[in-house]
C-alpha cells in the first residue's frame, strides 16, 4: 500500500452519480451474472447433456416415424414439446438461486450498498437467468429446423413456437428470481420454484379435472349416429355403401360438464400457452370423416385442439348433418393471452414481493438470516 | 496523534453521529443503546467482544439495516431517509468475505465502480490505482478465487475505497493479514484520516488499534459503555510486566518502595505485574529499580492501552 496521502490525485475527484440509469445498472448486473455463468463449467455440461438427450430423442423418433408421410409436423411438435418440458426443468435451476445464492456467498450486500436499486438488481438477475435458459433453446434450434426441413410445417409456425418457448422460459426465470429473493435458502427456493412450475403444468390439469363435477349440469342431449342397416356382414373386401347407413337421433337427459366455464384454468399451463399460440394450418379433414385421409396431429396441436374443444363446451345438439364434421373450433378465442397474463401476474407479483424484501435499510429480517 | 478537529467539527456535513440507537432481531436485542461519534480526520475504533453489536452497528451505518429507534447521521445524512446520499459517501468493508469468484480482481473493482455511476475510463484508472495501493497489481488478471485470505481482505478494502468515500467503515479489516500488510493497512488508514476521511474500524485485535486509532468506543452487550481517546487511554492506570535476574532482588526492591505486585506464571517465564498510573510513574519505577541495582530484563506494559480499558470493562461486568 502506498504512502501517498490520497490514493487518488485531487485533480480528478471521484463524484459518484446521484442515481444510476435503470438499464445501465441492470446491464451491469446482467454482465456480472453472465460472466460468472460463462466462466463456470456447469452450464456447458448441462448444455451438452441437453444436446445429447434431444439428439437421441430426435433420432429415435424420426426412425420410428420414418415411414409415415406426416413426419415433419409430428417431429416438429415433439421437439417443441420436449424443449418446453426440459426448459421448464432447467429454467428454475438457473434462476431460483440468483439472489439468495449471492446472499449465501456474501456478495449480495456488496451490491446493496452501492447505488443499485432492488428493482435494477432483480431485472438484471432475471435477464441473466433468462439468457442462460435461452441458450438451451438455441442448442435445440438445429432439431427444430431439421424437422421444419422435413416439410409439412410452415416457417411461421416454427418462429411462433420458438418465440413462445422463449417467452415461457422468461416467465419461469422471473418466477425463479422472484422466489429466490423471497426465500432465504437456495435449496428451498429451487424446490418452491419447481413446485410452482408443477402447479402450472400439472396442477392446472388436476384442478380442471376435479372441477368437472362442479360444473356438470343435467341437460337434454340430442345425439345422432349412423346405424348400418344392411343385414350382410362386412368383410375386408367390401367397401361399405353409404346408402346402407341410416341416421338415428336419440334424445336423453344426462349430466354434461360445462367445460367452457373452467377451460380458462388450463390457460395457465405452459404447454397450453405454447400450443395455443401457434397458428396451425395443415390440410386435414375431420378425424372421423369416412374415406378421408386421417393424419394424427402432433402433440402440441393435439393439446391446442383439446383445449379449444374444452373452451367450446359440449355440443348438446348433434344433428344428422353434423355427423363426422369436426366441430368448428376456429371460432373459439385464443386462450394463450390469458395464460400469459396469469403467468405474468404470478411472476410479476413474486418479483414485486422480492423487491420489497431486498429494499434496504431493512426494517425486518426473517429469523436466522444475516444481511451480510 | 493528530486529533484536534473533534471539538470544532460540524455534524451536519461530516463524520458519523449515532445517538441512542437500538435494534432488535426478533426477540434478540442486538443493540440496546449505542451513542457514538466518529469525527472526520480521525480513525475511530469500535471495540467489543463477539456478539456485542459491532457488526450490527456497522450494518446500520452502511444503510443496510434500519435502526428501531435513535438517530443516525452518516456524513450528515440519515441512512433511512437519504439512503442514496449515504451510499455515495460510505465505503463499507464487511466482515464476511464475499467475492464473485470467477471475476478477475480488476473486474471486481470496475464492476463496483460502474455501480457507483463512475465513468468507464475513470473506474478503470481508479481500479488499477487501488490494486497498486493494496499490492495486488500483479493479480489484476487473476480470478478472485486464487487469492489467499489476506489478499482477498486487501481486495475487499480496495472495493470499499473504489468511489473515494468520505466515510470508511471497516469491519475487522486486519484479520487474516500478514504483519507486513498490517503495517501497510495502518499507514493507509492513517493517510486516509489525514486526508479528512472519517474512518471507523472494528476489531478485537486491540494491540493493533492502539497504533491506528485516535479514539475508541467500547461496546458491550449492545451498549456503548465507554468512549475515550487513545491519549486518555495512555494516561490511565495500566499494568506493567517486570522481570529481573534474579526475581528475588526485584521483589525486595518493590516491597521496599511500597509497590504492590502480583506474581504471574501464565507466560513462559515468571513475571511480576504492577499497576502504575501513567507513563511518568512507570519511568520513575524503572529508574528506581535500575538505581537499586536490580538487573531488570524486561519492563513493559502488560497490554495495549485499549486492551487495558477493555479488560477493565470486562471485569466490571463480572
Amino acid at each position: 500500500m502506498s504512502t501517498e496521502t490520497d490514493p487518488h490525485p485531487a485533480a480528478e475527484r471521484i463524484v459518484p452519480a446521484d442515481s444510476l440509469p435503470f438499464w445501465s445498472a441492470s446491464g451491469t448486473v446482467f454482465w456480472l451474472e453472465m460472466r460468472q455463468r460463462l466462466r463456470a463449467r456447469g452450464w456447458y455440461i448441462l448444455l451438452g447433456v441437453w444436446l445429447v438427450v434431444l439428439a437421441l430423442i430426435f433420432v429415435l423418433a424420426s426412425a420410428f416415424l420414418g415411414a409415415s408421410d406426416n413426419e415433419g409436423p409430428v417431429l416438429f411438435d415433439m421437439v417443441v414439446g420436449f424443449v418446453l418440458f426440459f426448459g421448464l426443468l432447467v429454467a428454475p435451476g438457473l434462476s431460483a438461486n440468483a439472489v439468495n445464492g449471492d446472499r449465501a456467498a456474501g456478495t449480495l450486500a456488496i451490491l446493496q450498498v452501492t447505488l443499485l436499486t432492488p428493482g435494477q438488481l432483480l431485472v438484471g438477475k432475471w435477464m441473466a437467468s433468462w439468457a442462460g435458459s435461452l441458450a438451451f433453446l438455441v442448442v435445440s434450434c438445429p432439431f427444430i429446423f431439421w424437422s421444419l426441413a422435413l416439410g409439412g410445417v410452415r416457417a411461421g409456425e416454427a418462429f411462433v413456437s420458438l418465440g413462445m418457448l422463449a417467452l415461457e422460459l422468461g416467465l419461469v426465470a422471473a418466477i425463479g428470481v422472484g422466489v429466490s429473493a423471497l426465500a432465504n435458502r437456495p435449496l428451498f427456493s429451487i424446490v418452491v420454484t419447481y413446485m410452482l412450475v408443477a402447479m402450472l403444468t400439472m396442477g392446472t390439469l388436476i384442478v380442471f379435472g376435479l372441477t368437472m363435477p362442479l360444473v356438470s349440469e343435467r341437460t337434454t342431449v340430442t345425439m345422432s349416429y349412423q346405424v348400418q342397416t344392411g343385414a350382410e356382414l362386412l368383410d375386408e373386401t367390401t367397401i361399405p355403401d353409404p346408402a346402407d347407413f341410416e341416421c338415428v337421433t336419440d334424445t336423453y337427459i344426462q349430466d354434461v360438464p360445462r367445460t367452457e366455464r373452467t377451460a380458462w384454468l388450463l390457460a395457465a399451463n405452459p404447454f397450453v400457452v405454447v400450443a395455443d399460440a401457434v397458428p396451425y394450418a395443415r390440410d386435414r379433414q375431420g378425424p372421423t370423416s369416412l374415406g378421408g385421409q386421417f393424419e394424427q396431429p402432433g402433440v402440441m396441436e393435439a393439446i391446442s385442439q383439446g383445449v379449444r374443444t374444452m373452451q367450446a363446451g359440449p355440443d348438446n345438439d348433434v344433428t344428422c348433418e353434423e355427423i363426422g364434421v369436426a366441430p368448428d373450433l376456429e371460432g373459439q378465442p385464443p386462450i394463450w393471452p390469458l395464460g400469459v397474463a396469469l403467468q405474468s401476474l404470478l411472476a410479476g407479483g413474486l418479483l414485486l414481493l422480492g423487491r420489497k424484501k431486498l429494499t434496504t435499510p431493512a426494517a425486518r429480517l426473517a429469523p436466522g438470516t444475516r444481511i451480510a | 496523534m493528530t486529533c484536534v478537529i473533534g471539538s470544532t467539527y460540524d455534524q451536519r456535513t461530516w463524520g458519523i453521529v449515532v445517538d441512542g440507537v437500538a435494534r432488535k432481531f426478533g426477540s434478540v436485542q442486538a443493540i440496546r443503546h449505542i451513542d457514538f461519534v466518529a469525527p472526520p480526520g480521525e480513525v475511530t475504533a469500535l471495540i467489543g467482544p463477539n456478539g456485542s453489536g459491532k457488526t450490527t452497528l456497522m450494518l446500520i451505518l452502511a444503510s443496510l439495516l434500519a435502526p428501531d429507534s435513535g438517530k443516525v447521521r452518516v456524513g450528515g445524512f440519515d441512512p433511512v431517509a437519504e439512503t442514496a446520499a449515504v451510499r455515495r459517501s460510505v465505503g463499507w468493508m464487511p466482515d464476511t468475505l464475499g467475492f464473485w469468484e470467477s471475476l478477475t480482481t480488476l473486474e471486481v473493482l470496475t464492476t463496483l465502480g460502474a455501480l457507483y455511476g463512475m465513468h468507464p475510463d475513470q473506474r478503470l484508472r481508479r481500479s488499477q490505482e487501488l490494486l497498486e495501493t493494496v499490492n495486488l497489481a500483479e493479480y489484476s488478471g487473476q480470478p478472485a478465487r486464487v487469492l489467499s485470505r489476506g489478499q482477498q481482505q486487501r481486495l475487499s478494502l480496495a472495493r470499499a475505497l473504489i468511489h473515494d468515500p468520505q466515510v470508511l467503515l471497516l469491519d475487522e479489516p486486519a484479520s487474516g493479514l500478514d504483519p507486513g500488510s498490517r503495517v501497510e493497512l495502518r499507514t493507509l488508514l492513517r493517510n486516509l484520516a489525514a486526508g479528512g476521511k472519517t474512518v471507523v474500524v472494528s476489531s478485537h485485535v486491540l494491540s493493533e488499534l492502539d497504533e491506528i486509532a485516535d479514539r475508541a468506543v467500547f461496546v458491550s452487550r449492545g451498549e456503548s459503555v465507554k468512549s475515550q481517546t487513545i491519549d486518555e487511554a495512555g494516561s490511565q492506570i495500566r499494568r506493567y510486566c517486570v522481570q529481573a535476574e534474579p526475581m528475588s532482588a526485584l521483589a525486595e526492591a518493590l516491597i521496599s518502595h511500597g509497590v504492590r505486585f502480583e506474581e504471574r506464571n501464565d507466560s513462559r517465564r515468571t513475571e511480576y505485574q504492577v499497576e502504575l498510573a501513567g507513563t511518568a510513574e512507570a519511568a520513575w519505577l524503572l529508574r528506581t529499580l535500575v538505581l537499586a541495582d536490580v538487573v531488570v530484563t524486561a519492563f513493559a506494559p502488560a497490554g495495549g492501552a485499549l486492551e487495558e480499558t477493555y479488560m477493565s470493562l470486562e471485569t466490571d461486568r463480572r
